[in-house]
């Protein structure tokens, strides 16, 4: 039986009020909630989705529910399903915004700022790390690494059009392999 | 003239599309809306990242609304959080339609092979403008902040698996390094 659009707004805006962390998190939230609680996908759809997202642009957990809310009820399920997911860090993000810029003059909380700044640079050298092991493997994987840091340190060019640049390198490599 | 709302909208509808390779992957392309806008500083950006980490959903979307939020408002978060789903959306819809083809298509993969290492290497120099930005006040070296930088690195070696734990230490090492100076 298909579940009904409110059913999916619920089970979503649940699993997005506990998706803190990486987008990865969202695999173990679907798992609990849509196959171990009411059995509407199979595992080895949930593995298919999280693949492919994986490599499609924009954001992992939102690609996931994406695909899976068009699963249960096509593209009106894959709406309701990232507005369910968005909808609590939307509210909880307006809701710290409105703190954050109240306070932002206070010396306490200037402070704290300061103090947790630092802590995003242990979190980024530490992400970076993890995925520098992972991606940097090859002579083209170091080429285009080199390439885009200093294109991006010395010339301030947009990480946009690096990335179209990168795109169109990778493709023609791809075309003189074959 | 674009007001700011319909620009909020087209910039994060860019974001959404070339940003490859997860949440962490948006921070060089808001660092260059600083350059390009001024609507905020490098300072309300990782103040940003932190919220975005502490607080539940995707941090690129988490970005998108706080961005949004403090230059243009409700209306601005609501088109700029849009506009960052769009691209993806209508992506993945497509995919969906062709998902088998897709699966093997060669030349995606070869196309990802060289995108993944330069969001790395995007990231990296976001690293270095961070470093440089929060270790050195007026081209003078902070050394709290180097102190609170070791001390958070040891930290992390045992809290790896909770982010917002090592957020919240930063914050506390911070209030400390406060009292200590007066």
């Amino acid at each position: 039986m298909k579940p009904s659009l409110f059913e999916i707004f619920k089970l979503y805006f649940i699993i997005g009020l506990q998706l803190i962390g990486g987008g990865y998190v969202i695999y173990p939230l679907l798992k609990k909630y849509l196959i171990e609680d009411k059995n509407l996908l199979t595992e080895d759809e949930l593995t298919d989705y999280l693949a492919i997202s994986q490599c499609l642009p924009g954001i992992i957990a939102l690609n996931v529910s994406i695909f899976s809310g068009y699963k249960l009820r096509k593209i009106k399920g894959a709406i309701i399903a990232v507005l369910g997911l968005l909808l609590p860090a939307f509210l909880i993000i307006l809701l710290l915004a409105n703190i954050i810029l109240t306070y932002q003059e206070n010396q306490i909380v200037k402070y704290f700022m300061f103090g947790v700044r630092l802590s995003i640079i242990v979190l980024i050298t530490s992400m970076l790390y993890d995925i520098f092991k992972k991606i940097i493997n090859s002579k083209f994987s170091i080429f285009i690494f080199l390439l885009i840091l200093f294109a991006s340190l010395y010339a301030n060019i947009s990480p946009t059009f690096l990335v179209i640049i990168t795109i169109v390198i990778s493709f023609l490599k791809g075309v003189n392999n074959d | 003239m674009i007001n700011i709302t319909t620009l909020l909208f087209l910039e994060f509808l860019k974001i959404g599309i070339f940003a490859i390779g997860g949440g962490y992957a948006t921070i060089p392309f808001l660092f260059h809306l600083i350059d390009k806008y001024h609507w905020f500083w490098p300072k309300d950006l990782t103040n940003m990242i932190a919220l975005s980490n502490m607080t539940p959903g995707p941090v690129g979307i988490n970005m998108a609304t706080y961005v949004g939020f403090t230059t243009g408002g409700l209306k601005g978060s609501l088109m700029a959080t849009l506009g960052i789903i769009t691209g993806p959306f209508i992506i993945t819809l497509f995919v969906i339609f062709f998902i088998n083809k897709y699966k093997q298509s060669q030349a995606l993969k070869n196309i990802l092979e060289g995108v993944k290492p330069a969001a790395c290497a995007l990231i990296s120099v976001v690293l270095i403008q961070l470093v440089r930005d929060n270790l050195f006040i007026d081209a003078k070296f902070n050394p709290n902040a180097v102190i609170i930088l070791v001390v958070l690195f040891f930290i992390f070696k045992y809290t790896k698996k909770f982010p917002s734990l090592i957020i919240l230490a930063g914050g506390i090492l911070g209030i400390i390094s406060y009292i200590f100076q007066n």
